[in-house]
């Protein structure tokens, strides 16, 4: 008989340990499929193409009788390299190694938080007790309100308090200012080798207004960020900002403070105190110094519950680097804010907090632009929605 | 032909010409990996000739400006304490570029050669003891950690205006940064997937049966023709070599 275990509590409650001590006690399971929060830990990266990735995982004989976990035809995507796909895909393609491999059990640690509605209802159709298509599953996620039928549930209480945070005291002080509008013109994209994401893509982005990114899991919600920020380079087409010409991606990003999905993608430097002086340095000219004056920066850091600037950022537990990771959108210092799937791997009472600043960041007059599949997180902030899908962005409301 | 048989050939190939053979020798490696090219490869010969000019230019470049353009002599020439040319300086460049262009080419034709097949499939046909097909997945996962660090990096840099997408001296001034942040995002990755991946899943173990090849023999198919063929060109090129006079 199979066993089903919800390892539910707030962060920092040792969630994530709680799972590991379970999987390493032996009656758990014998063998265990781990997929971690991130992509990096989700995948073997033992691999360089997908085919291989599948290979690996794949048991021998080819079939062990088990329903296989295939929302998307990875045998078609089979030459690519797995770090192209995008993290709730890669999240996906963990699933599918482990639905074609001989684990008897699987352990997922808020991953499934990255994952597209229709996916994510996949995915726990796939580990729904009722279904036995798996025999074994413990899981972490934030987005699933203990009790679940047929699940067992290890509530753990709260733990230390020393990451406590508060995303609202980062925007208190801060003043209306109003963005300048952010226009796409034409706008085409086309990965090197790849498919193409955007074709012809015009739209303006107002200042004092909240867009959230939808799409399916792998429709460009990133990419776009990355294109607005300069990492990636549009194929043809121009941005505009405040109606002057914007090239980010020859000239350097001068008004978009980005949050990446993964915090760890987004680190200058090995401590706060390092990274922010990078910052400082860089935009020296776009906005105001007291917006990254060390006090006030100190100040903040402080709110999002990390207590010295000069903390070893990849010491700090994963979802205090996540709240980190917002300082910098949230600080004011740049009139355009976007999050990349922000919410994730939050508890929520954090993310209401920061649902709540978000909101207050817009009211001020600041541009937000933010991704998240989390639909209770978005409807408590007023936002336009832009639909990413068929090449295109649509907004819808 | 296999693997096994392409490597080995492409191993006597570059070993031949690092021997240091006359010029009949070079010939006959040229001609050796001309015929291997066509028959073997084909039309994807030109991608490996391609490659290697990709790899070797640069360094002629560098080389002709350092030898040919400011040393104006050869080094046997410097060693000599002779006045020397720039044409033998030339020469000197020549050679070691061309030696760098041949073997590059020969190992970029063993590629392409399997490029039907994925890395793991290529290193499980391998005739290697399992320990050193595992060393063979890791380095290859270990190149990959570090273009994703890279890659991590990069977005990074630029999303904090320290870096551009573009060449600028922006890149050149900050480009220490990237060094940086590139060794931390691959020490990250890698201790994240050895912390808790891998001691969970044992994906090592899982990564030794993938491995694992069913067929056991070492050459078969075209390696019965290649392999003499190669080691008759070795004989010729070793003994015009001890035996001057003879040719």
């Amino acid at each position: 008989m199979g066993r089903r275990e919800l390892i539910a509590g707030p962060n920092f409650s040792g969630r994530s340990a709680a799972m590991l001590a379970l999987l390493r006690d032996g009656q758990f399971a014998r063998e265990c499929f781990y997929v971690g929060p991130y992509a990096e830990a989700a995948l073997s990266g033992l691999s360089s193409i997908i085919a291989d990735e599948i290979e690996i995982y794949r048991a021998k004989p080819a079939s062990v009788g088990r329903a296989i976990f295939a929302p998307n035809d990875f045998e078609l995507l089979g030459r690519r390299e797995p770090q192209t796909l995008s993290g709730g895909e890669q999240v996906l393609l963990a699933l599918h190694c482990f639905s074609l491999s001989s684990y008897g059990a699987v352990a997922i640690d808020t991953a499934l938080e990255q994952l597209d509605p229709a996916n994510r209802d996949a995915a726990l159709g796939y580990l729904d007790p009722r279904k036995k298509l798996v025999a074994t599953v413990a899981l972490i996620d934030n987005r699933l309100p203990p009790p679940l039928l047929g699940w067992d549930c290890l509530e753990l209480t709260p733990g230390t308090k020393d990451f406590d945070c508060d995303p609202g005291g980062v925007v208190s002080d801060l003043s209306q200012w109003k963005a300048p509008a952010l226009a796409m013109r034409g706008l085409a994209f086309t990965y090197p080798r790849g498919r193409q994401i955007f074709h012809d893509v015009s739209l303006t982005l107002e200042s004092g207004t909240a867009y959230r990114l939808a799409g399916p899991n792998g429709a460009g919600k990133t990419t776009l960020l990355k294109l607005l920020v300069g990492v990636l380079a549009p194929s043809d087409g121009e941005v505009t900002l405040g109606g002057a010409r914007y090239r980010p991606w020859r000239d350097g990003n001068r008004a978009i403070a980005l949050a990446t999905q993964n915090p760890d993608h987004q680190w200058c430097g090995a401590t706060l105190a390092e990274d922010l002086a990078r910052r400082r340095a860089a935009f020296a000219r776009e906005t105001h110094p007291e917006f990254l004056a060390e006090q006030r920066i100190a100040r903040l850091a402080r709110s999002l519950g990390v207590h010295s600037l000069d903390a070893h950022l990849y010491e700090l537990p994963l979802a205090a680097r996540k709240r980190l990771s917002w300082l910098w959108p949230l600080c004011g210092a740049l009139p355009w804010v976007m999050l990349d799937e922000p919410s994730i791997g939050q508890d929520l009472s954090t993310r209401l907090r920061l649902a709540a600043a978000i909101a207050r960041l817009t009211a001020l007059g600041y541009g937000v632009l933010f991704v998240t599949h989390d639909d209770d997180f978005a409807g408590r902030i007023p936002h336009r929605v832009l639909a990413i899908g068929e090449r295109t962005i649509r907004a819808t409301s | 032909m296999t693997p096994n048989g392409a490597i080995a050939v492409a191993v006597m190939m570059i070993a031949l010409l690092l021997s240091g053979p006359g010029p009949g020798g070079v010939a006959i490696l040229l001609v050796l990996g001309l015929a291997f090219a066509v028959i073997e490869v084909r039309s994807a010969s030109l991608i490996a000739l391609r490659r290697a000019a990709t790899v070797v230019l640069p360094l002629a470049a560098f080389m002709v400006l350092v030898w040919v353009g400011i040393v104006g002599r050869a080094p046997s020439e410097i060693a000599a304490d002779m006045p020397g040319t720039r044409a033998a300086a030339l020469l000197h460049v020549a050679l070691i570029c061309g030696r760098l262009f041949f073997i590059v080419a020969v190992i970029q034709l063993v590629v392409l050669r399997f490029a039907h097949l994925t890395p793991l499939q290529f290193i499980r046909a391998l005739s290697l003891p399992a320990g050193a097909k595992r060393l063979l997945v890791l380095t290859l996962s270990l190149i990959e950690t570090l273009r994703h660090a890279i890659d991590r990096a990069h977005v990074a840099l630029i999303a904090a205006g320290t870096l551009t997408r573009r060449f600028s001296l922006r890149n050149v001034i900050h480009s220490w940064r990237l060094v940086q942040a590139v060794w931390l995002s691959a020490v990250t990755i890698a201790l994240g997937r050895m912390r808790d991946k891998w001691p969970v899943e044992n994906t090592l173990d899982l990564l030794d049966r993938a491995l694992e090849n069913s067929n056991r023999r070492l050459f078969a198919g075209n390696d019965r023709i290649w392999l003499p063929i190669t080691m008759g060109a070795a004989a010729v090129i070793l003994l015009a070599d001890l035996f001057p006079g003879a040719s």
